[in-house]
């Protein structure tokens, strides 16, 4: 019987040898280990699928020692991996003494994979982040790495816009290098339009409602919107409070230094409320994905759809045309004396504190932002690129067009991106309100006033 | 479904042989459409996926899920197989699968025949306390795990998912083996013990044999389960080499669009081991050893 | 004799014990002490707040609401899978022909990733293109139609009877292994004592049956108090909280807004639930166990 007992014991003892044993071959933080960190189980070196790449394979790879660069990003559909594996690759043919791994997940499990990784102190060497209160949120922790020096050696201001450096700059130093840029406006269809006889674009609120309103006549809605997952109302939370109150009004509401009950956001919610009675939204739109709304505008069924610039990639996935099944047209103008911002979303790198390869993450980065990376880049993933020396033959007329707009206009994230996730969290909840039934929106304006006592400990 | 009808067949049949009741022809006719129904009904979920898995994504958006494709196309269920590092994934998936199976049901038995058949003062505490960490959304040890599993080297391996799912998988394999146990009559246990049998043997050579049924819904059950699971192997792990084929069909999931068409043929794909094992395992469960057959 | 059965007890219960308290146990008290920390999961540096996350669970509406979705939730879970499961485990029970490819039928959703799942029922409920409005629509019965998942009154439930859907399989597998166990001499000497088909049914073998049912309800309990994977994919808790269920609560806390001891303060909260609600269905069933003893 005893005797048993020891044997289970030993068994035990062994097991967790065994296991100990297993772990430093399969531990990524040794500093130079060899590139294949792979399960022991099965060693099976499989090489990665060799896509075409821009820099011819030429150097042999076994004569420097190799050292592995862990990306992460959310760039997860089959276009975003597509082409940040093309770029990795020219990167690891160009620079034989870099491996980059790259894990990639669903886009939506990227928001837990990182903040684990970040809590366990095993974080990636480089990872991609949402420009703007998120990135402030990681940077407030201490958990990024100041990449100044960096942004200086590759003379980064003559390659960022300089409407684009406040969202790379955070507590006064560089955290966040972008890589591309989004901007939301008006996606239209053309055909939809004509046929209500509208053939010029209104630039007045006057003018934009008078067009809304030949819309409904003609029996087209003049909005879709697909709210499902909340973030699509926010856009028409932004631009009514910075076309109504101003930026500077908004910026200090992002930052919990106005109220969510003041009278510049009960006159913006009252606009939209003004815009949803007169039934100018196409209906149940919080039933509805983007991509629902998106393809309600390109059967017609409603006129526009206010949108981020990723529509396009989405459209032309599709077999659209820009141009002719579909334009982009700007947030018009409310009041002509609040200056105009372009509301949008930067996706950015970001570089851990405790990054275990940081030579290997800036040389990735560098690469990342050069021009032929940039150009690739951006096309492929229907992005309005970060760096402003990208030939800019790469984008159909309309992304052209908006490309054009954002050179010429300041940039402000969208809503999710400027204030604190908590924040955005009620913030959220509020503009599906609104969809839901406007005529409360003073309740809401409480309500969500409320969480932002308790988020900013006002 | 089966109305009084049935009542006479049941008993004016003599049923000696065949341990299955004769139905007329007409009442089995009923059973069958009844069931027809149901499954008709109860299937459109799943020829949904099998009609995402055919559709070109454009198809989808633009007509909706439920008209027929316009042409019969392989092309996802290509793209799905050949994309990515879909034989990596797949290995990895049995890998993970076949051993966290295997170890969360040996563990459930010894556990489930302690506490149906050695049970010892304040052992029902003990099995509440193993039955509650089925309790806690798994969301919020994550973190705790992934520092331990860093700190002890396994991360970026599949021993985390292994490990993981043997110790989740614990509480389910001990309550459904504890009350398979506890139908067998102790009767039986106690006539061996006389003949000189240890627990091990009695365990091994009595009670498992009568309890393969229950074996076998297990195996079916965890193979399933940790086959679907995605969280894991996310959190738990980086690089290709160490990561399952749900992983794989979650990252079909983009920013601003899902592949759903791919993503419909590797969930279709994905899905073949798993209904295999059932289709294995069934037999056992289903016209496995009836414990009749140890009482008489 | 007791001794030896006690060492034997000892012996069986060493790798399951350690496994399960190094593994589960561990990490759920570090959890545990989260709760009492501010934690936002970034920040190395947090502070100790005491039992204000606990006290901040008693006023949040949010949390009733979830407390509330979450019994409805497991209310269904009990009866619908679990009926269902059983009626089709009987009927597949007889030799009928074809059976096998039934059960298969009827098991295919668990094999299937929720993930796509989830997307198809979002198909079925799609207000415009969904199979749901158009046949409504077909059928003449408009005025039934809804924006299924949209509509506060209606999300939960439709998010219930999707999941309701893929449990059906587990319910029937458990039933049908329970009722191989079933001495079939026990059925037919109730039917020749002239028992028809439903007293047979309710005297016989459903009494019999309470080990698997015992597992079925079980696993019901469990399954509710965790549902996440499908509110998450369908619903994310909305619209305005009308799906929210606790581990969906505790997961938009933890990882939507970063409040990872508050989020470990409602996962406390709801395993105490959890040990409650199982301990006192043990009990019931320990004493159904004596009944049949």
């Amino acid at each position: 019987m005893k005797k048993l007992v020891w044997q289970l014991l030993t068994l035990t003892i062994a097991l967790a040898f065994v296991l100990s044993a297993c772990g430093p071959a399969a531990t990524p933080e040794a500093p130079a280990a060899p590139a294949a960190t792979a399960a022991p189980a099965q060693p099976t070196a499989v090489p990665p699928t060799a896509a075409p790449t821009a820099v011819p394979a030429t150097a042999a790879p076994t004569a420097v020692p190799q050292t592995t660069v862990n990306i992460t990003h959310y760039f997860s559909d089959s276009l975003g991996k597509k082409w940040i594996s093309q770029l990795t690759d020219g990167f690891g043919a160009a620079n034989p003494q870099f491996k980059v791994a790259d894990n990639t997940t669903g886009h939506e499990d990227f928001k837990t994979q990182i903040l684990v990784m970040l809590a366990g102190n095993n974080p990636p060497d480089i990872f991609s982040y949402w420009a703007g209160a998120r990135t402030q949120f990681v940077v407030d922790a201490n958990r990024l790495m100041p990449l100044d020096d960096w942004w200086t050696a590759n003379k980064m201001d003559d390659v960022i816009p300089a409407s684009l450096k406040p969202l790379a700059t955070y507590n006064g130093k560089i955290y966040a290098v972008p890589m591309n840029a989004h901007i939301v406006g008006f996606f239209y269809n053309p055909k939809a339009m004509a046929k209500a006889g509208i053939t010029t674009m209104p630039t007045t609120w006057t003018d934009f409602l008078a067009m809304c309103d030949k819309l409904k006549a003609a029996g087209i809605a003049p909005f879709a919107l697909g709210s499902k997952n909340q973030w699509p109302a926010q856009y028409w939370f932004d631009y009514l409070v910075s076309r109504t109150a101003g930026p500077d009004y908004r910026t200090q509401l992002m930052l919990g230094k106005a109220a969510y009950t003041d009278p510049q956001v009960g006159k913006a919610l009252e606009t939209w409320k003004m815009l949803i009675d007169k039934g100018y939204f196409y209906k149940n739109a919080n039933a509805y994905d983007w991509t629902d709304a998106a393809d309600q505008v390109a059967k017609g069924d409603a006129a526009m759809t206010l949108m981020g610039t990723w529509i396009t990639g989405y459209w032309d996935g599709k077999g659209l045309k820009a141009g002719t099944d579909y334009e982009f047209m700007p947030f018009p103008s409310i009041d002509p004396a609040i200056p105009m911002v372009v509301h949008g979303s930067i996706d950015a790198w970001t570089i851990p504190a405790d990054t275990h390869n940081k030579d290997g993450a800036l040389a990735l980065l560098a690469w990342f932002l050069k021009p032929e990376s940039q150009a690739v880049w951006a096309k492929g993933q229907g992005a309005l690129a970060a760096n402003k020396n990208t030939d800019p033959s790469i984008y159909n007329p309309v992304m052209k067009e908006a490309a054009d707009y954002l050179a010429k206009t300041n940039f402000l994230s969208g809503y999710d991106l400027s204030t604190t996730p908590p924040m955005a969290v009620g913030g959220l909840n509020m503009f599906a309100l609104m969809m839901n039934d406007p005529s409360k929106y003073q309740d809401y304006m409480k309500q969500t006033e409320d969480v932002a006592k308790q988020v900013f400990k006002k | 479904m089966i109305k009084n009808t049935t009542n006479q067949t049941i008993s004016s049949q003599e049923v000696e042989k065949e341990p299955s009741r004769f139905l007329h022809l007409s009442q089995q006719g009923l059973l069958y459409l009844a069931l027809i129904v149901i499954l008709v009904i109860y299937t459109i979920p799943g020829l949904g996926v099998l009609l995402t898995s055919f559709k070109t994504d454009t198809e989808i958006s633009m007509e909706g899920l439920w008209n027929l494709p316009h042409a019969l196309r392989f092309d996802n269920y290509v793209n799905a197989w050949t994309s990515g590092d879909v034989a990596i994934y797949t290995r990895n998936s049995f890998l993970v699968t076949i051993p966290a199976t295997f170890c969360s049901i040996l563990l459930g038995i010894l556990a489930g025949y302690v506490f149906s058949k050695l049970a010892f003062k304040g052992s029902e505490y003990v099995f509440i306390f193993v039955i509650a960490g089925l309790f806690f959304p798994p969301q919020i040890i994550l973190i705790p795990l992934f520092q331990l599993f860093n700190k002890i080297g396994l991360y970026d391996t599949i021993w985390p998912m292994i490990i993981v799912h043997t110790a989740f998988g614990l509480p389910i394999c001990t309550l459904i083996m504890r009350n398979y146990f506890s139908a067998i009559p102790i009767a039986i246990r106690e006539a061996a013990i006389i003949d000189g049998a240890n627990e091990a043997q009695i365990l091994t050579r009595i009670m498992l044999p009568v309890s393969l049924p229950a074996v076998a819904v297990l195996a079916t059950l965890q193979f399933t389960w940790i086959w679907n699971d995605f969280l894991y192997p996310i959190i738990f792990t980086r690089s290709v080499q160490a990561r399952t084929i749900m992983v794989g069909l979650i990252s079909l999931q983009g920013q601003y669009s899902v592949a759903w068409g791919e993503q419909g043929a590797m969930a279709v794909i994905a899905s073949i081991p798993t209904l295999l094992v059932f289709v294995f395992f069934q037999r056992y469960f289903i016209q496995g050893l009836t414990l009749g057959a140890v009482k008489g | 004799m007791v001794k030896q059965r006690n060492m034997w007890a000892i012996i069986f219960l060493f790798f399951p014990l350690a496994i399960y308290t190094v593994f589960v146990i561990m990490p759920l008290l570090s959890s545990f002490y989260y709760s009492f920390t501010d934690w936002n999961g970034f920040n190395p540096n947090f502070s100790w707040v005491g039992f204000d996350n606990y006290l901040k669970i008693t006023t949040d509406p949010t949390f009733l609401n979830a407390i509330k979705n979450t019994s409805i939730w497991m209310a269904a879970a009990i009866i619908v899978p679990s009926g269902f499961g059983l009626m089709i485990a009987l009927i597949l029970q007889r030799k009928i022909w074809g059976a096998n490819f039934f059960k298969s039928l009827f098991y295919l959703p668990i094999c299937l990733s929720l993930a796509v799942i989830g997307q198809v029922w979002i198909w079925i409920y799609h207000p415009d293109l969904g199979l749901l409005n158009l046949t409504l629509n077909f059928l003449h019965l408009s005025f039934l139609t809804d924006a299924w998942l949209s509509d506060p009154n209606t999300a939960l439930f439709a998010v219930i009877v999707a999941w309701c859907w893929q449990q059906i399989g587990l319910a029937m597998v458990i039933f049908l292994s329970g009722l191989t166990s079933i001495p079939q001499e026990l059925i037919e000497a109730a039917e020749i004592d002239g028992a028809n088909y439903w007293q047979s049914l309710w005297r016989v073998i459903i009494p019999l049956l309470s080990p698997a049912t015992v597992v079925v309800i079980a696993l019901a309990i469990i399954n509710s108090l965790k549902s996440f994977d499908v509110v998450y994919i369908m619903t994310k808790g909305g619209p305005f909280h009308s799906s929210d269920t606790l581990a969906m609560m505790m997961y938009n806390e933890s990882f939507q807004k970063y409040y990872i001891g508050y989020g470990s303060a409602v996962s406390v909260v709801l395993f105490l639930i959890a040990m409650i609600v199982i301990a006192f269905y043990f009990r019931q069933v320990r004493e159904l166990e004596h009944l049949y003893d």
